[in-house]
């Protein structure tokens, strides 16, 4: 197999990286650049352990074929905080205790970035639809509504 | 007071910022991937097994298969902490689909994939038996010669005459209930790495259960328990599939071919599937009552499947005794909990372990007999649940036993009473039957044996003497309405020791070593605070360290919700310990004896003059001490008899309960859980917070094997090993009204609540969906094809 040029920004950084054409996104961030925030919990795209954001939007990293995200600016969940502060969203997942063994936690958080970009104040049943591609096995669901809640009202 | 307080988990940041050091994120300097060649045949002897050319493989450093194993040569290695069943690799022989044949370290995962394709594997296939009755039978294959009949484990509990408890009945009626096999799903799958050095040996494990892992690994390998070594990071979930030996013997002996090289394996969801999985159980149950509705007499069969070794099962269908039969006063009561092989894999603990499997029955078969006896299920339970005081059927005496106020606190919140009830509608039944259909039952009120044919339905059954419940919206509505509510009891392990180490630095801050493992409930945050509260010190002044065999002490494991119970109760003796010590150390400053000092509130002070004090941090600095280290113990040396049920069955019970509202619609069949309601009994809550999530993600876990989970086996193989197809529950499945209540009692102990509120969930729902529709439920999960079913053939 011949390896590929990626050309991307990941976390404000700029990479170049010459990767196989059969890498997965996840496999490059975690294994490459050294950033396990983002997780294999499936590997099919169902369980949203694997989320980062790729020019703003959600997706699956372990579907995304790393060549793919070439040109792309991709947000893990290591380019949330800044100067040592966190993320008003990491914040607020700590104020409301919405995690337990926390495997799921850095992919919703960064679906919930994305909610919150796309709807700013989003009801109830928007965020449950919204989140329902992240599974989080403890069952922490309830915390993470209150916390998704707690950043659309503060952040308007 | 540190106990109570609602202190966010200790390592919040790294959980949100994606910097917890899991298992799974492990970098070691040289270290290789790990893949396993796996079994195709559910049961075959291997004929040939040929790994030379994948050995030969560029940039492979070793292959294990069994008669490679060193330096044991060709006698194959055994393992199992309850019966040595278990191989390291299969080598003659193989039990079952994705049974592990040979493992390759490779410099990468994609060189060590190719490797096993040259694996060359000859098999033989034999006759296989999935079903626990079939396997049973006299003829059916057996999986292992030393257990021709399958049966490895056969554990009984006699309590009181049951011929004369059934002969004593109005009604008696047995029902029929079976779980299927789960899988537990921790989101990070099982991974373990191992590197030997100087003949030592260090694993990192993802396991709930250190210190048996040491055991287990020095015993298979003939080394002091000191020279094996086992680290445990946090977990990303265990839920009991790493509560035991897992993945840890394989890798180390694949280890000892790499010349000191470090291998790590983590296994793909699929492989999640084949390596453990929760106990499918088939379950009779036949209860007597008298009309005024007091039970008489119960009967329990329980058929655990195994799967093809026994592993953990000795211990669970043991305790699977004392989870059986309910919270309930029972004047008689048999209990037989059989543990059978079949040629699936291991099962082993799944959160709320046995009960949940026994709640679905008995909380189920108690709306059953409420029904027929024209009773409300609640003041049904009540009227024959146990109470502080009573005798269990163990022969023990009860204590800390709040069942009474579980189920009232959830059955109040759900407005249990505001509801109209189809039962309060409905004749009791024994009136129409009068003394005829009373005989009928009494014909079939032989005890239940073995195997055997199963009794046809009572005729009270199919009697016709009572209508279907009303749902809660009357008519023919598409969507009807329906309540429901259960309660469990579960037991801690009745023999089991914790231990840990305190130390105190001259800052006065305290190190707590424990071998407990955080696997997100919340141990460590809540086992400082037990720490800080028995010190009088803030819990931001603890740090909490291990486990790692090297430098924390002995813990059975992390299981059973019996953490905070036994290793809170190690702690209190420890922060004891060390009190004396800092007294000791305080004589010469105070210059009085020691009796007239006492330690609390971070400091010693005089006894006599409270303002005279001296801080920690201050008495060890005057002493130009360091550090102070103290030990702490508690253990329970109970267990009761496997031919009789009678002994000591747990150190305390555990409590919960739950009540819901569903919604079945019923042209499809589907059930949504509307509200939820949960308890559990908690003694005494050391964090709210943290307790709060126990509770309500029981709820959620719980609805997984209530509506959803199944895996299915076709042959022996698993055919939907993935999360598309053995879906768990997400954001869209749980209740939108979700409230759990965490108990607590004025001089209670600790009680674990890791599990409480999860076996209630199944029979809640069930329970509901028969007051909408009159459709009862006998085999999980619910799905809406079998309610859609069941609801066509009413």
């Amino acid at each position: 197999m011949n390896d590929d040029q990626l050309n991307f920004r990941v976390n404000g950084e700029t990479h170049r990286l010459v990767v196989a054409p059969n890498r997965t996104l996840l496999e490059v961030l975690r294994d490459e650049l050294g950033l396990v925030g983002a997780r294999e919990g499936c590997s099919i795209g169902m369980c949203g352990a694997c989320t980062v954001l790729v020019d703003g939007k959600a997706i699956s990293s372990c579907l995304l074929l790393a060549v793919q995200a070439d040109g792309s600016e991709v947000t893990t969940v290591e380019g949330l905080s800044r100067d040592g502060q966190l993320h008003p969203v990491q914040q607020a997942y700590i104020d409301h205790a919405a995690f337990q063994c926390a495997y799921c936690t850095p992919g919703f958080i960064l679906s919930t970035v994305a909610l919150l970009q796309e709807y700013p104040n989003p009801d109830e049943e928007t965020i449950r639809r919204y989140l329902s591609g992240n599974l989080c096995r403890c069952g922490s669901y309830e915390n993470i509504l209150r916390a998704v809640k707690a950043c659309s009202s503060t952040s308007n | 007071m540190e106990i109570g307080r609602p202190v966010p988990m200790l390592d919040g940041v790294a959980r949100v910022t994606g910097t917890l050091p899991y298992a799974i994120n492990l970098k070691l300097p040289g270290m290789l991937t790990v893949k396993v060649l796996r079994s195709l045949f559910p049961h075959a002897t291997i004929t040939k097994i040929d790994s030379r050319a994948a050995e030969q493989l560029d940039g492979v450093t070793a292959v294990l298969t069994q008669a490679g194993i060193e330096p044991h040569g060709k006698k194959p290695l055994i393992y199992g902490a309850f019966l040595k069943d278990q191989p390291v690799v299969a080598g003659e022989k193989v039990r079952y689909i994705g049974e592990p044949l040979a493992l390759v370290a490779a410099e990468s995962a994609d060189i060590a994939e190719q490797a096993m394709q040259l694996i060359e594997v000859d098999y033989a296939e034999m006759p296989a038996v999935y079903d626990v009755k079939e396997a049973m039978n006299p003829g059916a294959p057996a999986l292992h010669t030393a257990f021709p009949d399958n049966c490895f484990t056969h554990a009984k509990l006699r309590h009181g005459d049951l011929e004369a408890g059934f002969a004593a009945a109005d009604l008696v009626l047995e029902e029929t209930y079976t779980s299927p096999v789960a899988q537990q799903t921790s989101l990070e799958p099982h991974v373990t790495a191992a590197q030997w050095a100087e003949g030592k040996l260090t694993v990192w494990s993802a396991t709930q259960a250190p210190s048996l892992v040491q055991r287990v690994l020095a015993e298979l390998f003939g080394l002091d328990s000191e020279d094996v070594r086992v680290i445990v990071p946090p977990l990303g979930g265990g839920y009991g599939g790493k509560g035991h030996v897992r993945l840890e013997p394989m890798v180390a002996a694949l280890a000892m071919k790499t010349k000191g090289r470090p291998v790590k394996l983590a296994l793909s969801r699929e492989e999640e599937f084949v390596t453990v999985t929760k106990h499918a159980a088939r379950i009779r149950i036949k209860t007597g009552v008298r009309r005024d509705g007091s039970i008489t007499a119960r009967q329990v069969l329980i058929y655990w499947n195994g799967g093809a070794y026994a592993d953990v099962s000795p211990a669970l269908v043991r305790s699977s005794l004392v989870r059986a039969l309910g919270p309930y006063r029972l004047p008689a009561a048999h209990v037989d909990a059989y543990g059978i092989y079949t040629n699936l894999p291991p099962a082993a603990a799944f959160r709320g372990a046995m009960s949940s499997q026994t709640t679905w029955a008995y909380e189920s078969h108690m709306d059953s007999l409420a029904h027929k006896l024209g009773l409300d299920p609640l003041a049904f339970r009540l009227e024959n649940m146990l109470r502080e005081g009573d005798t269990f059927v163990t022969g023990e005496k009860l204590h800390d036993i709040h069942f009474v106020e579980c189920l009232e606190a959830v059955a109040e919140g759900l407005g249990w009473e505001e509801s109209p009830r189809a039962t309060h509608t409905v004749a009791a039944p024994l009136d129409k039957g009068g003394e005829e259909a009373a005989r009928a039952t009494l014909s079939v009120a032989a005890p239940l044996e073995r195997g055997g044919t199963e009794s046809p339905p009572t005729p009270l059954e199919k009697g016709g003497a009572e209508s279907p419940p009303t749902p809660l919206e009357k008519g023919g509505e598409e969507v009807r309405r329906g309540r429901g509510l259960a309660v469990m009891i579960k037991s801690m392990p009745a023999t089991s020791k914790s231990q840990c180490r305190l130390e105190l630095n001259d800052e006065g801050r305290v190190r707590l070593f424990t071998s407990t493992v955080e696997m997100g409930q919340g141990a460590h945050t809540a086992l400082a605070q037990i720490t800080a509260d028995a010190l009088g010190i803030s819990t931001e002044g603890v740090t909490v360290v291990g486990p790692d065999t090297a430098i924390t002490p002995f813990d059975s494991t992390t299981s059973a919700s019996r953490s905070t119970t036994m290793m809170g109760r190690a702690i209190v003796s420890g922060a004891q310990d060390l009190k004396s010590r800092l007294i000791q150390a305080a004589v010469p400053l105070f210059e009085c004896p020691p009796e007239e000092l006492a330690a609390g509130d971070g400091a010693v002070f005089l006894r006599a003059e409270p303002e005279q004090r001296m801080n920690y941090s201050e008495i060890l600095k005057r002493n130009q001490i360091q550090s102070l280290e103290a030990q702490g113990e508690a253990s329970t040396q109970g267990g009761i008899d496997p031919e009789t049920g009678q002994g000591v069955g747990s150190l305390h019970y555990h409590q919960g309960a739950g009540a819901c509202e569903v919604a079945v619609d019923t042209q499809t069949g589907k059930v949504s859980v509307l509200r939820y309601y949960a308890a559990s009994f908690a003694g005494r809550v050391v964090n709210p917070r943290l307790a709060q999530l126990q509770n309500d993600g029981n709820v959620i876990y719980g609805i997984g094997p209530a509506l959803m989970e199944e895996v299915v086996f076709d042959a022996g193989q698993a055919v939907n090993p993935n999360l598309s197809d053995y879906q768990i529950p997400s954001f869209l499945d749980g209740p939108k009204e979700l409230v759990s209540y965490a108990l607590e009692a004025e001089g209670s102990e600790f009680h674990g609540i890791g599990e409480m509120t999860l076996p209630p969930v199944a029979p809640a729902i069930a329970n509901a969906i028969f007051n909408a529709t009159g459709v009862r439920i006998l085999d999980l999960p619910i799905t809406a094809e079998k309610v859609l079913k069941a609801l066509q053939n009413e």
